[in-house]
């Protein structure tokens, strides 16, 4: 299969002002519930760094409403344990103003949650539909707007996941037949680690007793899962997983690629980091990574006349070789 | 002490946060000109005699990223000036504002928020949801630890995606081109969006035509031009657009039926065999579900020499002339 890996994004940047105004809103009544809190434990629970924790701290300290003076006497401002703050890192809300409660969620936001739910409702966690139905109603209840329609479609509770679920509460291995994509067929041995998806496509990475090795495997290549008793040699917080679904390796081949422009998002996952794209007849002329041609003839393939492969000649061989003979099977 | 309020320059978040905390505050609202003059980050700016031009826009703008993060600012009438738009009153009333108290996570429930924002982590809607989360962790829960760890992601690559979901909120008509496979030709549409559905891991745009009332479903994949916001607004026909959505791209999905022959022990048996509704029948061939000819039959055409489509005869029409055209385009 050619090797998948994730592109970089546009990546989560530092807080622009919508967010570090969210923070603030959002930080308020956290600290109004907590008579006492260092910021280390603010910054965990927030999922931020402690001096974004201060400086949102200092800033609340000194903010406030305008007033019946319309000049922020002292009364009208939050104010804080300075001392505490500065010199034991710990925050102490000392007055009140203005906020009363969390704020709700926007109807985007609430839309965001309930479709990233809807995505997530093959997960074994998933499994108690009412749990879930209640959950996103609450999220509706709890925006300023009937949430955007936006909406991904349900799928049934996947029996794989379900059992890669188990293992890991049991604290043993899953063992299962896993054709690799030379269309090889293998029974595994693996200890799960995580599960991950980009988009319809899931996938486990687990530790392969086979392998002795950490090893990505696309949950429908899967078939005949099974528990078994034996222990997990790994378990999730001994193996630090790499940041790529799948490490190259320097075996890889090169192949050039010619794709139309419109098609070319299909194949990002496979573009190699600074490969150079140049524009020939309208066409999108790229270079991808592959472990081996047996899984770059299935995509290509699967790609009628928008991607060509131009060379090597072995990889277009492989490509034409591969859709020629699934024609021939219509001959008489 | 605390260090001086008034510095030369107000952060942007400071100006924000000021604008929230006096809208809050209010009850009878305040006048553009009061907020103007009174709050942290305006006032510093503000002249009582000159030109405040520049700073109202900014006010303007400043009102539109508040409501943006679902903050609900709402304009009122002074008392005795009715339509006097000069005297508007601006407020945010604390009913609509605040979480209604009912409205709690239990550790369970927050573990599955986390999840499904972590779903949008990359591109479309991950402000969206890392603003969510923060409000969610406001209530102070702690999530339960997962049994498991999962890392989902869904990827949107659709260019079309976020003015869509833009227009969606504002109720805005749009325009772009369309490419249906049997023509030659990208088509003008001009429509009303009703809502955005992801089905079999594509995203469809589920729109309205202004004149006959009609609904149709867009790819957003054949969409072949950037998409225009037209200034018009509309106003949607009430109803769940998405879960009609979702139930008319099923029923498709059902009407069409494909049988195809398998060999047996191959990456196309295992993959198909788990796509959603297949049967095996007694012969062995598995009978399978599409929703677009053309799309299903690329995909079959990824499996060369491991599949034999025996009906419907378009769909074996279309899977064999791509394997000539891959064929032809390698030989």
């Amino acid at each position: 299969m050619p090797k998948k890996k994730l592109m970089p994004q546009k990546k989560a940047g530092p807080f622009q002002a919508q967010d570090k105004l969210t923070f603030l809103l959002s930080l308020v009544p956290y600290l109004m519930d907590h008579d006492r809190v260092s910021v280390t434990e603010a910054a965990a629970h927030f999922g931020v760094t402690k001096d974004q924790i201060r400086e949102a701290v200092r800033l609340i300290g000194v903010s406030g409403v305008p007033g019946e003076t319309a000049q922020y006497q002292h009364g009208d401002l939050f104010d804080i344990a300075w001392d505490d703050l500065e010199e034991n890192d710990q925050i102490v809300l000392t007055n009140l103003v203005a906020i009363d409660d969390s704020p709700r969620f926007s109807a985007r936001e609430a839309a965001a949650l309930i479709a990233g739910l809807q995505y997530l409702s093959g997960l074994p966690e998933h499994a108690d539909r009412s749990t879930i139905s209640s959950l996103m109603s609450k999220l509706a209840r709890g925006a300023t707007g009937s949430p955007s329609e936006v909406a991904v479609e349900a799928s049934e509770t996947d029996m794989t996941l379900a059992l890669i679920r188990d293992s890991v509460e049991r604290g043993t291995a899953i063992e299962f037949d896993y054709l690799n994509s030379r269309g090889e067929l293998e029974r595994r041995t693996v200890d799960a680690l995580r599960v991950e998806s980009v988009d319809a496509d899931w996938y486990l990475r687990g530790w392969c007793h086979l392998r002795e090795a950490v090893r990505t495997f696309r949950i429908d290549r899967i078939s005949e899962p099974a528990l078994t008793d034996e222990a997990m040699t790994f378990g999730a917080d001994d193996v630090v997983l790499p940041d790529t679904l799948f490490e190259g390796s320097a075996d890889d081949l090169m192949v050039t690629i010619d794709v139309a422009s419109a098609a070319a998002p299909l194949l990002a996952d496979y573009v190699r980091d600074g490969s150079t794209t140049t524009e020939i007849n309208g066409r999108l002329r790229t270079s991808v990574r592959v472990s081996h041609y047996h899984g770059l003839k299935r995509l290509i393939a699967s790609m009628p006349g928008v991607a060509t492969v131009i060379e090597p000649t072995e990889a277009r061989d492989v490509v034409a070789a591969w859709a020629a003979a699934g024609a021939a099977r219509y001959d008489g | 002490m605390p260090p001086a309020s008034t510095q030369p320059r107000v952060p942007v978040e400071e100006r924000l946060f000021s604008l929230v905390l006096a809208l809050l505050a209010t009850e009878t609202g305040l006048t553009k000109s009061e907020i103007l003059s009174t709050v942290q980050g305006y006032r510093q700016k503000y002249s009582i005699s000159g030109d405040n031009a520049n700073l109202e826009r900014q006010f303007e703008r400043d009102k539109d990223d508040i409501r943006d993060l679902g903050v609900p600012l709402e304009t009122v009438d002074s008392p005795g000036q009715v339509g006097n738009n000069h005297n508007l009153r601006y407020r945010i009333p604390r009913g609509a504002y605040d979480l209604p108290a009912d409205i709690r996570f239990s550790p369970e429930e927050t573990t599955l928020l986390n999840l499904a924002a972590m779903v949008w982590r990359e591109g479309s809607l991950s402000g969206e949801s890392r603003r969510a989360i923060l409000k969610l962790r406001s209530l102070g829960v702690t999530p339960d630890e997962p049994v498991l760890g999962y890392a989902p992601s869904l990827r949107v690559r659709e260019a079309a995606f976020e003015p869509l979901s833009t227009a969606l909120e504002k109720n805005a008509i749009v325009r772009f081109s369309y490419l249906k496979p049997s023509e030659a030709d990208a088509q003008l549409r001009t429509v009303e969006p009703l809502a955005l559905i992801q089905h079999q891991g594509r995203w469809h745009l589920y729109a309205q035509e202004p004149e006959s009332g009609a609904t149709k479903t867009f790819l957003l994949r054949r969409i072949v031009s950037q998409i225009v916001l037209t200034g018009t607004t509309f106003i949607p026909p009430v109803g769940n657009h998405a879960a009609r959505a979702l139930e008319e791209l099923d029923d498709v999905w059902n009407s069409h039926s494909a049988v195809v022959q398998v060999e047996p022990g191959t990456d196309a048996s295992t993959r198909l065999f788990k796509r959603r509704s297949t049967t095996a029948l007694p012969n062995g061939s598995f009978e399978l579900h599409y929703s677009d000819i053309n799309i299903f039959a690329d995909e079959l055409a990824g499996f060369g020499p491991e599949v034999l489509v025996v009906s419907p005869a378009a769909l074996r029409a279309a899977v064999l002339s791509r394997l000539h055209r891959t064929a032809a385009d390698h030989a």
